[in-house]
């Protein structure tokens, strides 16, 4: 289409049509006032101070929702429009109470602030504040309403970025404000305190609560956040070193835009607490006392040599970590590998889908890991397959309402449980836990029987259709119905859903931490391949990895068979480049995943352990198996920032820097890879975890040092092709595709991809003993094992319990009332806890949130209880239950 | 008009079943409960907003804004008295007072016998019968104490009864 021209401010301005003025004058640096505007939300011209006047017609528009027409003569700054804009002013200040002086918005108050550039001072008005009570029963979020101007950014975050809808208008004229149905407060409305709307609220009528301090914070700077596998920018606010506040950051292209969740907002108490290690500790006498930096590391350094002297290299293992950065991860198996000679290196998230990332990066040759969320908008259709976003990964959650409310996408849910997604989804398939590859075959057998597959993708890039359709022909949809619980009405409904789309698929803890993942897995790249989703943008793979930095982990390294770049260990090829590259000889033995590690160690194989930045103590199943294994070790290394249950063992305490107090880089579940700077410097006599690998890599006698983290980047981007464009210029680069997998060119050589056997039903032993399927997940109160957010303290005063979930069904048959207490055993251990009772749960099954209570969940799910191919089946477990008489 | 333990519940169902699925139906939706019922029960918000895959706070938002619409149960009659500036120069301010003397009841308030809702209005639109009124949908003007006594007497009002 033509571009419209038109002049503002005596500027001669094009632009395409349907652009705002408002719009059309910020891109050519005309700044206009506004107070109701925000980039990310529709413009709904609420406060009125962006009018501007067309000096042809004397009309006087607001500029955010009037669009541009040619020949138009905008003046933007004309007397008439300001004293338009004075009088909009003195108005909404006389509605406004006059505590500017204790307000906690202080100089950020954007009314304010556009008052003193108008020279508003004395209004001459008579004052109306519409005085409300001050709303702070929450933890979170204090709403005092009389400092409200109505610009509706709270009402459109919440219903446009975040699409939870706990808000809007009530009531009209001056007693109109933003309400909760009923007028409940904001914990008792389906408010998620993301505080997307105290972020974006322009005066004080939303502020935090339970503020470290009050008032403006000295310095801003941005940063990465350090929770879940998203990324989210974010600017911390700090006054004298330390974090007081947390806000989405301003930047444009960002995967959070403007919004947050309850953790990344509330959740960085952890950075500041008493338990944070301010200094290096030595065990002596049986007591860790404080040491300096080079008694500690000395002690490290040769505990190390004469173990491996004593025992060899296997007796060695190392455990990196998903939380700490690129830079870090990638030293870290370095020093394991080129120093240590072995390969015993994983990281804790190891249990969070390992097997089913190893699947797919065999099947997709490395291919497939750009996944940009925006694409879940523009996708055809979306099927979410054990995954629950909306707690987990919230953001995640935000991008996929989003598809599905305001773009009208159609999204199906597969999952036993009734999760939030499920309210906004055109179809839900309630199927029995660890029955989805059966779910899967059985829709690949439904299109296959309609005909309904993409004949053309398959020709070109796979190989063993034949095949694959006499394994879906035989598929007894009867028999799959019995076993995932489902409907053929409705599989055929799904089906009908599917047909003729590219499929995005959504895979989250339900299958990459499930007893038949890797049976799930292959059945989803079949039902892929079938239907031609993969390669294009908005179709493929999402995979929502929990830790900020699982996906950097692995691709630096950090796991007994890859090398950096994801590369394996066993390829001889690969094995003599990485040789070359790092001029030593590397050992070809396979390593000890975390598992085998405490195995060995419970064998006494095991002499020594270093752990960056985890904590498997309170996240692993069977804590006590764990710590009797760690106390068999001769030499215990914790690097971690936080006194946690796993450094009480140790032999020697390393104090690390939390993400905020480094620089460094995380990979997020998109492929983005993001640096940031430090914020804030780290405590005590902490440091960077690179600078204490680089004075390790010193004291172990290693010729190179690393004095910045530029030369870790230059090293990486120089060896792994991945990430070739790591430190180059800006802080935001993606994963380079080195694989030919990615965008499925017709003209591209490369190996076909193999279609896997039709699997479509299991053996299950029935266990009379333990009637019960437990579920174990997240709630978005807290991240993984809970080490972090378990420290905030807005989180604690929340006073969430971790309720076990159960039906109304079985609540009834064990006599059970809401809030009555009851143990749930597992052969392999028991915990009590209250119960809430959900009416659309289904009978056999119980919902346990983790995290909660020192994460006890985990004691009930046995650590080498393997499934398929070394999926960690921690994700259900058979349970009994019994009420607990109070 | 419909007391609150009378409504039921079924019927308004029925009438949240005839427009399932269509969001942009959420007025004609409101208006035929409260044309049936008198006003919206706020226990239905909730079960309107999920037939129409709307948010429940949007529901809300839209039944409080209009003045047509209503979460308080109304009485039988709905008296409206007007406060246009006509109105007011013939002396509406008294007789405004006067029907609340009557009634026993302030502006926005229903009898407890769920009989008479005493409201206020802009302006009827009806200057030339200034002081106005309206009952319903029937309007009465060029009033005095006697003679909004006796319109009370006709919807059922005796004098001294609260």
């Amino acid at each position: 289409m033509e571009e419209i021209s038109l002049t503002i401010n005596g500027k001669n301005i094009s632009c395409p049509p349907g652009t705002s003025i408002l719009k059309a004058a910020l891109e050519n640096g005309i700044k206009i006032p506004t107070l109701c505007y925000h980039p990310h939300l529709e413009p709904v011209g609420a406060c009125r101070l962006c009018l501007v006047e067309d000096e042809k017609t004397g009309r006087i528009m607001a500029s955010c929702v009037t669009p541009v027409s040619p020949n138009m003569v905008i003046q933007t700054d004309s007397p008439i429009i300001k004293k338009h804009r004075i009088n909009i002013i003195r108005l909404m200040m006389a509605n406004h109470p006059e505590s500017c002086i204790v307000c906690s918005q202080g100089n950020r108050c954007e009314l304010r602030q556009i008052a003193a550039e108008l020279g508003v001072g004395q209004i001459g008005l008579y004052p109306m504040p519409h005085y409300t009570g001050l709303e702070e029963a929450n933890p979170f979020i204090i709403r005092d309403l009389s400092k409200c101007i109505l610009c509706g950014k709270c009402i459109r975050a919440d219903h446009e970025l975040v699409v939870v809808g706990a808000i809007d208008y009530n009531l009209r004229g001056f007693k109109s404000r933003p309400s909760t149905v009923h007028e409940m407060p904001l914990e008792k409305s389906s408010c998620t305190f993301c505080g997307t709307c105290v972020s974006l609220c322009p005066t004080g009528a939303l502020s935090l609560k339970n503020t470290r301090y009050v008032g403006s914070p000295q310095n801003e700077s941005s940063t990465i956040c350090g929770f879940c596998g998203v990324g989210c920018s974010l600017v911390m606010g700090s006054v004298d070193g330390q974090i007081i506040e947390v806000n989405p950051s301003h930047k444009e292209g960002t995967v959070n835009r403007s919004t947050l969740c309850v953790r990344g907002h509330f959740s960085h108490d952890f950075l500041n607490v008493s338990e944070r290690l301010t200094s290096p500790l030595i065990r002596r006498d049986g007591e860790l006392s404080p040491a300096t930096w080079d008694e500690a590391l000395e002690v490290v350094a040769k505990g190390l040599k004469s173990i491996k002297k004593k025992n060899g290299p296997q007796s060695l293992a190392f455990l990196g970590s998903s939380k700490c950065t690129v830079e870090e991860n990638y030293l870290f198996q370095k020093i394991v590998r080129v120093i240590l000679g072995t390969n015993n290196v994983d990281n804790c998230s190891y249990g969070s889908g390992k097997a089913v990332i190893n699947l797919i990066n065999e099947k997709l040759n490395g291919g497939g890991r750009i996944k940009p969320l925006a694409g879940l908008e523009a996708a055809e259709m979306i099927f979410v397959v054990g995954a629950d976003p909306t707690q987990s990964v919230p953001v995640v959650g935000y991008s996929l309402k989003r598809a599905s409310n305001m773009k009208r996408i159609p999204l199906i849910v597969a999952d036993p449980r009734k999760t939030d997604l499920v309210s906004f989804s055109s179809l839900w398939l309630p199927l029995a836990p660890h029955s989805d590859f059966a779910m899967l075959n059985a829709l690949a057998a439904i299109l296959y029987k309609r005909q309904s597959y993409d004949i053309d993708f398959i020709n070109k890039f796979t190989e063993g259709f034949d095949l694959y359709c006499d394994g879906l022909s035989s598929v007894d949809l009867k028999k799959v119905s019995r076993f995932t619980g489902l409907d053929i009405k409705l599989m055929e409904k799904a089906a009908d859903l599917i047909e003729g789309k590219k499929i995005a698929f959504v895979i989250g803890h339900g299958i990459m931490q499930q007893r038949y993942g890797t049976l799930a897995m292959d059945a989803l790249l079949n039902l892929a391949l079938m239907t031609g989703s993969l390669g294009g943008d908005g179709q493929g793979i999402y995979l929502l990895a929990r830790e900020n930095n699982q996906m950097g982990a692995w691709d630096m390294g950090a796991a007994p068979d890859f090398l950096p770049g994801r590369q394996s260990l066993y390829n001889d090829i690969i094995r003599k480049h990485w040789e070359q590259n790092w001029e030593v000889k590397l050992s070809p033995d396979p390593g000890l995943n975390i598992i085998r590690m405490i195995e060995e160690a419970e064998k006494h194989n095991l002499k020594a352990l270093y752990i960056m930045g985890e904590n498997p103590l309170r996240s692993l199943p069977q804590p006590k198996r764990i710590s009797n294994a760690l106390n068999n070790l001769e030499l215990l290394i914790v690097q971690d920032i936080l006194d946690t249950e796993t450094t009480q063992l140790a032999d020697v305490v390393l104090p690390g820097a939390a993400f905020s107090e480094k620089g460094g880089t995380f990979t997020n579940l998109e492929g983005r890879i993001q640096s940031f700077e430090p914020v804030v410097s780290p405590p005590g006599e902490a440091k960077p975890d690179w600078e204490i690998l680089d004075l390790l890599f010193a004291k172990m006698g290693y010729s190179k040092r690393y004095s910045s983290l530029k030369d870790i980047r230059a090293e990486i981007s120089n060896l792994v092709p991945m990430y070739s464009e790591l430190g180059g210029n800006g802080v935001e680069t993606w994963i380079k595709e080195t694989s030919n997998m990615r965008l499925f060119h017709p003209d591209r050589e490369r190996e076909p991809i193999h279609f896997s056997p039709v699997i479509t039903t299991k053996n299950e032993k029935s266990e009379k003993d333990y009637p019960f399927t437990a579920i174990l997940g997240s709630l978005r109160y807290h991240l993984g094992s809970g080490t972090r957010t378990g420290y905030s303290d807005r989180i604690r005063d929340f006073g969430l319990k971790g309720e076990a979930e159960m039906s109304s069904e079985d609540s009834a048959g064990l006599n059970l009332k809401e809030g009555d207490k009851v143990r749930i055993s597992s052969p392999y251990g028991s915990i009590s806890r209250e119960v809430t009772i959900k009416r659309d749960l289904s009978p056999g099954l119980i919902f346990i949130p983790i995290a909660f209570q020192n994460n006890d969940s985990r004691q009930l799910i046995e650590l080498t209880q393997l499934g398929e191919a070394d999926s960690p089946g921690w994700k259900e477990c058979q349970v009994k239950v019994e009420k607990l008489e109070t | 008009m419909t007391k609150p333990e009378e409504i039921d519940w079924g019927q308004l169902e029925a009438i949240i079943d005839k427009h399932r699925g269509e969001s942009w139906a959420l007025i004609p939706l409101l208006q035929d409960i409260q044309e049936t019922f008198g006003y919206i029960p706020e226990e239905s918000i909730e079960t309107i907003a999920e037939a129409l895959n709307l948010f429940a706070s949007q529901v809300q938002g839209v039944i409080s804004f209009y003045a047509g619409l209503s979460l308080k149960p109304k009485g039988k009659y709905v008296i409206k008295a007007c406060r246009g500036t006509a109105c007011h120069v013939k002396g509406g301010r008294s007789i405004l007072r006067y029907m609340k003397k009557e009634l026993g009841l302030d502006e926005g308030e229903t009898s407890p016998d769920y009989k008479f809702t005493l409201e206020t209005v802009a302006c009827l639109g009806a200057c030339f019968l200034a002081p106005a009124m309206m009952v319903n949908r029937a309007y009465f003007g060029k009033l005095s104490p006697p003679k909004v006594t006796s319109i009370l007497a006709e919807y059922g009002k005796k004098k001294g009864e609260d």
